[in-house]
């Protein structure tokens, strides 16, 4: 166990690696930089002299492997760099926006699993009644919604209508992350539910839920026991691929909601070419699906102990 | 509750079938209509979805333009319709390729474990933590816009998930009491992962892929930004939406009638995915 | 089994509790600081006004309000913290501002007469010794002011400042107008934030990037007293969480609202202050392009553009149709150039007789059998880029063009390609300082870093080098009417429209004007009714 989650947490530097180079090149690839993206934001034309001396500046000028190769030395040495844009230190930033991005991924997932669950048992237990089409039609108009939409209406119910909430969040409050929450908690659970309800629907008809009905143990026993344990191995790996992509942040949401996220940060840092940013971005990213996959495979051993994992005896 | 509906359900499964082949025919048809609609789209609309008409500009829904007209004065419904052939082709194209090409790997890592599994699913720790605007932006770069580059650049960094689903749920099949029956009776491994592994875990995979058409279709949209997707004047559902953003609360059916028509198809699809699935069950058949 | 079920449990309530303590922690600092202020401005009735604004961020190169760095003056003025030496009128002219008059006493030597009696909000008296000190930093931090003013020496004796230039700079008044010349005390510096010691009616209490920031007045301001006790600029980058933030009365006043929300306002809850700004959308024709090098073509994009409707109906009125470089305010823009307007029948007469006509009907036209595709390059962050290509998409269609839309936020590097666009459409500000001379020199001589169409006109470099040596504003505006004219009469160019900038505020706030510059927002007029 102990060896196996070492040598997972090893491969994280050839996943750094391969990773930071990738994203390097494919942003040269993108064309542009830093300096021509700016002036075009202001609108403000500058010389072709000023142009090339604020690359210098950059380190723009100097040939692709030299600036990997420098923002690698420097990343050894624990240092990130400075924003090509605001000029500030890329990791002081980058750490400013976590607070926000932990407490939207903890509050929304947490608020998809109780919509989710309960509500997906509920369809499957009732499969093909009226409760079950009620459930199934909401996930669809949940799905279907793109998330921009879904986040309009709610700030326009519940701040301008209702005025239960303000449209400007000050700061990391309950009160202002409530619609951002519900935002994503209504995609997800749209998709979670019916992953739940599809999985307790396949464990229903297994031979020992029929077993357990004749020897006489009672339904919801059999349901809370082995129906939701063995649907686990399906809704955890999506929770974990969700909990994945939330850590990343969610642009749209962040910027209407005025939430400071890594999102927004990730998506003008990549528009902008602000190129240590982006690679800050891309290590967090990388750190958090190595964690998260590993944290997956190993619960898979507690969910199901039938399962071994990379041929090694856990 | 819960005694008397397992015995229910237990015993509607004997004659589910019969009921699940209708259901499966009738949603069929539903989406075969809208595949109609969708090929001779040109033939079905009112109006010409790209002829400008600025005098009629942002007229809401009435008797001449049943979902009212768009800035441009373009008839929305032609517009809907019109765009069903760039918005339904291009997600159904894209949740195929990356439903086949994610399961399959996924099964493959799943079941052979190893070296293998560790490779291919480190490789897909890259992919889902790689951000895929980098990705698209690159993809663009190289390949310019249109919407086969959008679907190439959204299958590059999708089929991981399906992959993930995939892999899970092979783990916990393949250790069962039957594949193992299977291996002791002679079977390859190919001929177990087909007949024994992918039955048991096509159904959450199919209801995966189902609710990814309405995702996917807004995904499209999204990348329309960097000249990936649909260029105007070509109609498209997602972009419609997006573009329409603003005037959400001045001319709301800009915004809700292409967003009638995504829910309306996502509909029809997922209720055929699950009617599929209710048939495909191997414990259906075992029954029936 | 039930041992790993606990500690799986506890592991995660651990991590769950980790996160929730560090962002509750957070929260509650914050939440604190929030309070205390809101409850001050309760207790002592004090006038407070919020703003919302698109523009405070980074990316927009306005990280702070240092005016030495990037376009951050742009915020230090807009806010109402810093002051030039001059102003523009309405009109585009300069005008005496922190400076009472200026000499030019030869062609590479100016000085400059300052104001007697203004103050820094750090307490030090603006004399000609500030000044000089304060620009001396301007030309070593800010790479465009040092090409621009191309300063060799400045001299300072009591509130006379002389400027002395490596070469004539004809326009230099007017570039000391730029925000970038907001004359701070050097001696206070710019603090960590990004904050300075200026002039103007407000001085920054708290400056933070891409957030906003918190302004008090100025109680020694030197030109009237200002009306607001406390400010809080806030940048709201989604245009529709601005509008529902002023729609629920959270600001009272905002800037950079997307078009489709104008609806909401237009009652008596609110107040528009709107006026035409030099930031054109202008299409540059490709001089490589097959297609564009034809001058026939040319000149039928230009009378197939139907910028009236385009800013009548898409834009809602939004803009004002532009004939040349600049607009109507400026005593050389407007209507002192003349072009062809939108005439869909002249312009098939136009490709007929160049050859251009459509044999196989299908609507396109064709010579050589070569059809008449144009590819138009455009980019979607200013949102009346789109909805003018597929205007045009459709006024084009109409003559036998085929437009290709290719709307990228990558158009950077698309563009340098000639091979790949034959019109790009963009969006600049042809005149930052009121000069005539800027646009010119980025855009359209052989010179020009931005010239990405490689426009060429001997007649064009000839006034040019005039302009060049020219002095006197009213011949400079002449110049620039011939050069405008010169382009226009070649084609090379469509002007399609030029931006209304728009404020919008609740009914009971006055003193919010906009002005064409767009550089002054928050003013010393700016009052709000209780």
């Amino acid at each position: 166990m102990k060896k196996y989650m070492i040598k997972r947490l090893l491969l994280l530097i050839p996943i750094l690696f391969g990773i930071t180079f990738l994203s390097f090149a494919m942003m040269r690839v993108a064309g542009s930089d830093a300096v021509l993206q700016r002036v075009d934001a202001s609108g403000v034309m500058l010389s072709e002299e000023v142009i090339q001396e604020q690359r210098e500046e950059l380190g723009l000028d100097k040939p692709f492997l030299v600036q990997y190769g420098n923002w690698l030395v420097r990343f050894l040495q624990g240092d990130l760099g400075e924003s090509y844009i605001s000029g500030n230190d890329v990791f002081d930033e980058f750490v400013s926006k976590l607070p926000a991005t932990l407490l939207l991924t903890l509050t929304s997932i947490l608020l998809t699993v109780v919509i989710s669950i309960p509500l997906g048992i509920l369809s499957a237990v009732k499969q093909n009644r009226f409760t079950d089409y009620l459930i199934r039609v909401c996930s669809f108009i949940g799905n279907s919604l793109p998330n921009f939409f879904v986040a309009l209406v709610l700030m326009y119910v519940f701040a301008i209508r209702l005025g239960a909430f303000p449209v400007i969040s000050e700061n990391l409050s309950i009160e202002s992350a409530a619609l951002p929450t519900l935002t994503l908690a209504i995609a997800m659970s749209a998709k979670y539910l019916r992953q739940v309800r599809a999985a307790v629907l396949e464990e229903l008809s297994k031979p020992y839920v029929v077993g357990a009905k004749a020897r006489g143990i009672r339904f919801s026993v059999t349901l809370w026991k082995s129906v939701l344990r063995a649907s686990f191995v399906t809704i955890f790996t999506l929770l974990a691929m969700s909990i994945g992509s939330l850590l990343g942040g969610t642009a749209i949401v962040e910027s209407i909601f005025m939430w400071d996220g890594v999102g927004k940060l990730a998506v003008d840092a990549i528009n902008m070419r602000d190129y240590p940013m982006i690679q800050a971005y891309v290590v967090w990213m990388a750190l958090i699906y190595v964690v998260v996959n590993l944290i997956t495979d190993l619960s898979y051993c507690f969910l199901d102990p039938r399962i071994r994992l990379g041929g090694e005896k856990v | 509750m819960s005694e008397k509906t397992a015995s229910v359900t237990v015993r509607r499964q004997i004659v589910r079938k019969d009921h699940t082949k209708g259901k499966m025919i009738f949603f069929g048809v539903l989406v075969l209509l809208l595949l109609l609609m969708t090929i001779f789209a040109e033939y079905i609309c009112p109006y010409d979805p790209n002829q400008q008409n600025l005098d009629q500009a942002l007229q809401s829904p009435g008797f001449a333009h049943p979902f009212g007209t768009d800035r441009y004065g373009r008839d929305m419904l032609s517009r809907v319709i019109i765009g069903s052939q760039t918005s339904i082709f291009s997600a159904l194209v894209l949740v195929a390729i990356i439903t086949v090409v994610g399961t399959v790997i996924g099964m493959i890592c799943g079941y052979a474990g190893g070296v293998i599994d560790s490779v291919v699913m480190r490789i897909s720790d890259i992919c889902l933590a790689f951000p895929g605007l980098v990705f698209a932006l690159a993809i663009a770069a190289i390949l310019n816009g249109g919407v086969q580059n959008a679907v190439i650049a959204l299958a590059a960094i999708s089929w991981p998930k399906y992959s993930r689903i995939a892999r899970s749920q092979t783990l916990s099949v393949k250790n069962t009491e039957y594949i193992a029956a299977a291996r002791l009776a002679g079977s390859g491994s190919f001929g177990i992962v087909v007949r024994h592994v992918l039955p048991n875990i096509v159904g959450s995979i199919l209801v995966t892929a189902m609710l990814d058409i309405g995702t996917m279709m807004m995904e499209i949209a999204g990348l329309s930004f960097l000249g990936l997707g649909a260029q105007p004047p070509t109609a498209e559902w997602g972009s419609m939406m997006s573009g329409g953003r603003s005037m959400l609360q001045t001319y709301p059916w800009v915004v809700l009638t292409p967003g009638l028509a995504i829910f309306i198809s996502v509909v029809l699809f997922n209720l055929l995915g699950d009617t599929i699935r209710d048939y495909m069950d191997p414990r259906n058949s075992r029954r029936g | 089994m039930k041992k790993r079920w606990i500690s799986l449990i506890l592991a995660f309530s651990l991590f769950a509790a980790a996160i929730s303590g560090c962002a509750k922690e957070s929260a509650d600092s914050e939440t604190e600081n929030g309070q205390e202020t809101s409850q001050e401005e309760d207790s002592q009735g004090k006038k407070t006004f919020v703003f919302g604004d698109t523009t405070f961020n980074a990316e927009n190169g306005e990280p702070d309000l240092n005016p030495h760095r990037d376009n951050s003056g742009w915020a230090c003025m807009r806010y109402g913290v810093g002051e030039t030496l001059f102003k523009f009128s309405d009109a585009m002219e300069i005008e005496p501002w922190l400076a009472k008059s200026y000499e030019n006493v030869d062609e590479l030597t100016w000085t400059v007469t300052l104001q007697d009696d203004v103050y820094f909000t750090s307490g030090r008296h603006m004399d000609g010794e500030a000044v000089k000190e304060c620009l001396e930093a301007l030309v070593e931090n800010h790479e465009r002011a040092r090409g621009d003013l191309s300063i060799s020496e400045i001299t300072a004796e009591g509130q006379t400042v002389t400027i002395k230039t490596e070469v004539p700079v004809p326009a230099l008044m007017n570039y000391l107008a730029d925000p970038y010349g907001i004359i701070i005390d050097m001696e206070a510096g710019v603090t960590e934030d990004g904050n300075v010691s200026a002039t103007g009616p407000y001085k920054a209490v708290s400056v933070e990037t891409d957030k906003g920031v918190e302004l008090v007045k100025n109680e020694d301001y030197w030109n009237g007293e200002p009306k607001i006790d406390e400010i809080t600029v806030k940048t709201i980058s989604d245009g529709d969480t601005l509008t529902m933030a002023l729609q629920s009365g959270e600001i009272d006043a905002a800037y950079g609202m997307p078009y489709a929300s104008y609806p909401l306002f237009e009652n008596d809850g609110y107040t528009f202050s709107s006026c035409a700004t030099s930031r054109v959308f202008f299409g540059a024709m490709n001089y490589k392009s097959e297609i564009t090098s034809d001058p026939a073509v040319r000149e039928a994009i230009i009378l197939g553009i139907d910028k009236e409707s385009f800013v009548e109906t898409l834009l809602d009125g939004n803009g004002y149709p532009a004939v040349g470089v600049y607009p109507d305010s400026f005593t050389f823009g407007g209507d002192a150039v003349t072009e062809d307007s939108y005439d869909p029948e002249k312009a098939k007469q136009v490709l007929e007789e160049a050859g251009w006509v459509d044999t196989d009907g299908d609507g396109i036209r064709e010579k050589d059998g070569k059809d008449l595709n144009l590819r138009w390059l455009t980019y979607p962050s200013r949102q009346e880029q789109p909805l003018l290509a597929e205007s045009a998409q459709s006024t084009l269609k109409d003559i036998g063009i085929n437009v290709e839309i290719n709307n990228t936020a990558d158009h950077n590097s698309i563009r340098t390609d000639t091979d790949a666009w034959d019109i790009y459409v963009s969006a600049i500000v042809t005149a930052p300082t009121g000069d005539p001379e800027y646009f010119f020199t980025y855009c359209c001589l052989d010179s020009s870093t931005q010239n990405v169409g490689y426009y060429h006109s001997d007649k064009l470099e000839e006034l040019a080098a005039q302009m060049a040596q020219t002095f006197d504003t009213e011949k400079r505006g002449e110049l620039a009417v011939q050069m405008q004219q010169t382009i226009l009469d070649d084609n090379a160019y469509v002007f399609c429209s030029h931006l209304r900038m728009s404020m919008i505020a609740k009914a009971s706030v006055t003193g919010l004007v906009a002005h064409p510059c767009d550089y002054y927002e928050i003013t010393v007029d700016l009052d709000i009714a209780e």
